[in-house]
């Protein structure tokens, strides 16, 4: 549950809560308070003052009959709805409802994992069924996620998840080096329009993710996984999983502007002509000295000349294999 | 007004207005609401009310405007019809709605989040039970950090257009830009606008991160129309142009490279054929372009050579050279 904006409430926002709320606590008979406030992100306190509202109102002439009546003044803090009068059946959908909704169903139908693909086709039909007019918001609005991913890689994680099963891995990371070790599943996480897995490393013995496009070979063991209760799953707040590290300054010819876009950066500046000087976080200096030998001198670093050095030692050293053409 | 007294008179004339099978004179809604009977004059009750019709519709409350209510001829009467207010009942199962909170979870943190809630606690009414958020093995998210995300959503709903500030790779200053939005795509966590530049009278693709400022909505909604062809077409652009990138075209050429033990592992999987020996391995690869193929190999640095063909040879050299500081003469 993501916690709840305190924006404060326009009377078109409030009164749309108003009538999601009363069919929602008709079909979650004597739910509590605190649940239902929680539920749809106000306090307590938001939603009696909500609740005091809906009785206060009613059909024209305000008769004993005409007015909603809803009890939650009782001790155990629940509510029951004894009359909705005509609000018993939620508004209908609006574009942007049912387009949110549409768009990343489609989106879960192409990511792998071990959701019930049953329900997730029965859920689509019904909700175009419900969405009616409202539908068309979600035309021309399209997502597509990793479509490259070796298909046995997928199966094996998402057998491992729904079996509960432990993974052995052959890992190659950012700067390729090659790792084998056995993991226990947690989740299947797409980010950014990429997909990993998450999984407590018996290596590290820690929660790591592992790129799937970066699984090199995989078995799913005849051992039961086995995570520790006191995991903790990666945060997927803004920014999860960007790399961490010292920044390096960069200054970027026009031909590699896509550094800055590829990659999570901390600021961006304008040098004129072009070219850009941004400062980004390094996690492992052997990318950045990847990431130097391929752009010659397309990029140049501005604070660091021990990595300049490095590159400029490391490309020599290639050089030498190519002596016959060089020379 | 406090916002308190606006919600509680818009709830109230959504009662009266639905409470009637037939459509509400708008006298008789003065006489019947608290707020619009004690407004101070006649003009004063037609704004509020005015106003008050507006807000309902565009929550997506179909109030609708019928002439000659009540068979009083030139009288307008309002009403709401029930079934077209109320969301069709459609059982959801557990299953489906436990599918649907993940599916809402997936704009957590974006511009659609709040709708996608929204809509979540609309069906949740029309299903079995409470339901709670349990482990699932699987959390996706889309981000939409660009700013000009939800005002290009609402451009493509409505059919209109958008101005915006863009600036490609290498461009000093961005360039104003007029565009009739056909699509909104993420291709591998990036979002594209595909439209009809209206200044160049041509399909174009922008890439939202590339937008400079804010997208405006200019002119009238309904301004131009997609056909149904149309869409798939700009939809596929993408998928076109990402066919014909280099990554894609892999497999006109041939190459042969040397690569270090325990090296170049990401390398070796592409390989269609490995050969081990004494001072490497070496590896036969399929490739399309020289240039991208030696951006790839560079950053190995000593850890692969190339053997064959001489041109992928002269292009690493050539860029070993520039990281090397020797320059291209």
């Amino acid at each position: 549950m993501s916690t709840p904006k305190r924006t404060p409430d326009t009377a078109a926002t409030r009164l749309s809560r108003l009538l999601a709320l009363v069919p929602w606590l008709s079909a979650h008979e004597g739910i509590r308070i605190d649940d239902a406030a929680a539920h749809f992100g106000v306090t307590p306190e938001q939603l009696q003052s909500d609740l005091w509202l809906l009785v206060c109102t009613g059909r024209p002439g305000h008769m004993h009959g005409d007015l909603v009546d809803i009890q939650f003044w009782d001790e155990d803090g629940r509510i029951s709805v004894i009359d909705a009068q005509t609000l018993d059946r939620p508004l209908r959908l609006s574009p942007d409802e049912a387009a949110s909704l549409l768009v990343a169903l489609r989106v879960l139908a192409q990511v792998p994992g071990p959701h019930d693909r049953a329900a997730l086709a029965g859920a689509t039909t019904k909700l175009e069924a419900a969405a009616g007019e409202a539908l068309r918001a979600a035309d021309g609005l399209t997502v597509s996620v990793d479509s490259t991913l070796d298909p046995e890689v997928t199966a094996a994680v998402t057998r491992a998840l729904a079996e509960g099963k432990r993974l052995h891995l052959g890992y190659v990371g950012a700067v390729d080096e090659r790792t084998e070790r056995d993991v226990d599943p947690m989740r299947v996480l797409t980010l950014d329009g990429r997909t990993y897995l998450e999984a407590w490393c018996r290596r590290a013995e820690a929660v790591r993710t592992f790129r799937l496009d970066r699984i090199d070979g995989i078995e799913v063991l005849d051992l039961d996984a086995d995570v520790p209760e006191d995991a903790v799953p990666v945060d997927l707040g803004a920014g999860a999983l960007h790399p961490e590290g010292p920044p390096v300054t960069l200054a970027l010819a026009p031909e590699v502007a896509w550094i800055a876009e590829e990659n999570p950066v901390e600021s961006v500046t304008d040098l004129g002509g072009g070219r850009l000087r941004v400062v980004m976080p390094v996690a492992d200096e052997r990318w950045l000295v990847r990431l130097l030998l391929r752009s010659g001198d397309a990029v140049t670093v501005l604070d660091r000349p021990d990595i300049v050095e490095r590159v400029r030692a490391e490309a020599f050293g290639a050089l030498a294999a190519y002596a016959p053409d060089a020379g | 007004m406090s916002q308190k007294d606006r919600t509680e008179r818009l709830l109230n004339l959504l009662f009266a207005l639905m409470a009637s099978s037939r459509p509400v004179p708008k006298h008789v809604l003065r006489e019947a609401i608290d707020a619009y009977r004690e407004s101070p004059s006649e003009e004063a009750f037609e704004r509020m009310f005015e106003r008050d019709k507006d807000e309902l519709r565009s929550m997506g409350v179909p109030v609708e405007t019928v002439e000659g209510a009540d068979g009083v001829g030139g009288i307008e009467g309002y009403r709401v019809a029930a079934d077209d207010y109320a969301l069709p009942a459609v059982d959801f199962t557990a299953d489906e709605l436990a599918v649907l909170g993940l599916a809402a979870r997936v704009w957590e943190q974006a511009s659609l989040g709040p709708a996608a809630q929204s809509a979540m606690r609309k069906l949740e009414s029309l299903g079995p039970g409470y339901v709670i958020d349990g482990p699932v093995g699987i959390e996706t998210r889309i981000a939409t950090a660009e700013p000009s995300f939800p005002v290009l959503v609402d451009a493509l709903r409505a059919r209109r257009r958008v101005r915006f500030d863009y600036r490609k790779p290498g461009d000093a200053v961005p360039e104003t830009r007029e565009v009739e939005p056909h699509g909104i795509a993420s291709r591998r966590g990036h979002w594209y606008l595909l439209g009809r530049d209206v200044n160049r009278d041509a399909p174009r693709v922008f890439r939202l991160s590339r937008v400079v400022g804010a997208a405006v909505l200019v002119g009238p909604a309904g301004a131009y129309a997609i056909v149904p062809t149309d869409v798939g077409g700009s939809g596929d652009r993408i998928g076109r142009e990402i066919d014909a990138s280099p990554a894609a075209r892999e497999g006109a050429l041939a190459a042969r490279v040397r690569v270090a033990a325990d090296r170049a592992h990401r390398l070796r999987r592409r390989a269609v054929h490995v050969d081990p020996g004494p001072d490497g391995d070496v590896l036969d690869l399929t490739y399309s372009d020289d240039e991208a193929l030696a951006s790839e190999l560079v950053a190995l640095g000593g850890a692969v050579v190339v053997l064959e063909p001489p041109s992928l040879r002269a292009a690493v050299v050539r860029r070993l050279r520039a990281a090397a500081g020797e320059g291209t003469s």
